[in-house]
């Protein structure tokens, strides 16, 4: 994804612009994952097409209708 | 005329207005009200952690698979919460420091901090950095206090 331009804009709310240009292609081009951190720090992603991420998927589910409550 | 009038309604309503009233509620619910926290440590770190953002739907903190504190109804969280935690485990092939997941509904995050693991559940899009610091905050503040027993009164 394109990130925001690191340049110096002419207007300040320039910035503004890019910052709000950036979480709308963040919204709409995100799409739902899985990440698990070993405690050495390494993050493995696990696609919802594996056992592992599909476990994760439905264990995820079930804590947000938790929280629903 | 009208400015009088006005002045004597001032003179006669005002102490009326600001006079201190019983109040027969708070008397009939509790005796004597108190400013004191109430509940235990985990309890209050559940709380201010649901305190920092809106974006915050909900969360348990458990200690060795029991929940000491959450935010909604215990049975269900302590359940959805060990699967997140064997999920996340079985994910990694061994004891997972962090998972985040981000599904369509929300955000799952799970994290664990010594024999304790924290469980929260976000809106989308929160920012992943800054749940898990607040998360890790949280467990560490609970690693300093008794977190079962209730917060001691102040003097």
């Amino acid at each position: 994804m394109q990130k925001p331009h690191r340049l110096v804009l002419d207007r300040v709310s320039g910035y503004a612009d890019e910052a709000g240009a950036y979480l709308r292609r963040r919204r709409l081009t995100r799409k739902p994952f899985a990440r698990v951190y070993a405690p050495g720090g390494e993050g493995v992603l696990h696609p919802p097409e594996t056992e592992s991420g599909r476990a994760l998927f439905l264990a995820a589910a079930g804590v947000v209708d938790a929280a629903r409550d | 005329m009208p400015t009088v009038v006005s002045q004597e309604t001032l003179t006669a309503f005002t102490p009326v207005i600001l006079q201190q009233m019983p109040d027969p509620f708070a008397a009939a619910s509790i005796e004597e009200p108190t400013l004191e926290p109430t509940g235990t440590h985990a309890e209050h770190e559940i709380s201010r952690f649901l305190a920092l953002s809106a974006d915050i739907r909900g969360c348990a903190i458990l200690e060795a698979d029991r929940v000491l504190a959450c935010s909604g109804d215990p049975l269900r969280w302590q359940a959805a919460a060990e699967a997140l935690l064997a999920a996340a485990d079985r994910a990694t092939g061994d004891q997972a420091a962090h998972a985040h997941v981000a599904t369509e509904d929300g955000e799952a995050y799970a994290m664990r901090h010594g024999d304790r693991a924290m469980v929260a559940v976000t809106d989308r899009f929160t920012l992943a950095s800054l749940v898990l610091a607040d998360m890790r905050a949280t467990l560490r503040a609970l690693s300093r206090v008794p977190a079962r027993e209730p917060i001691a009164t102040v003097a």
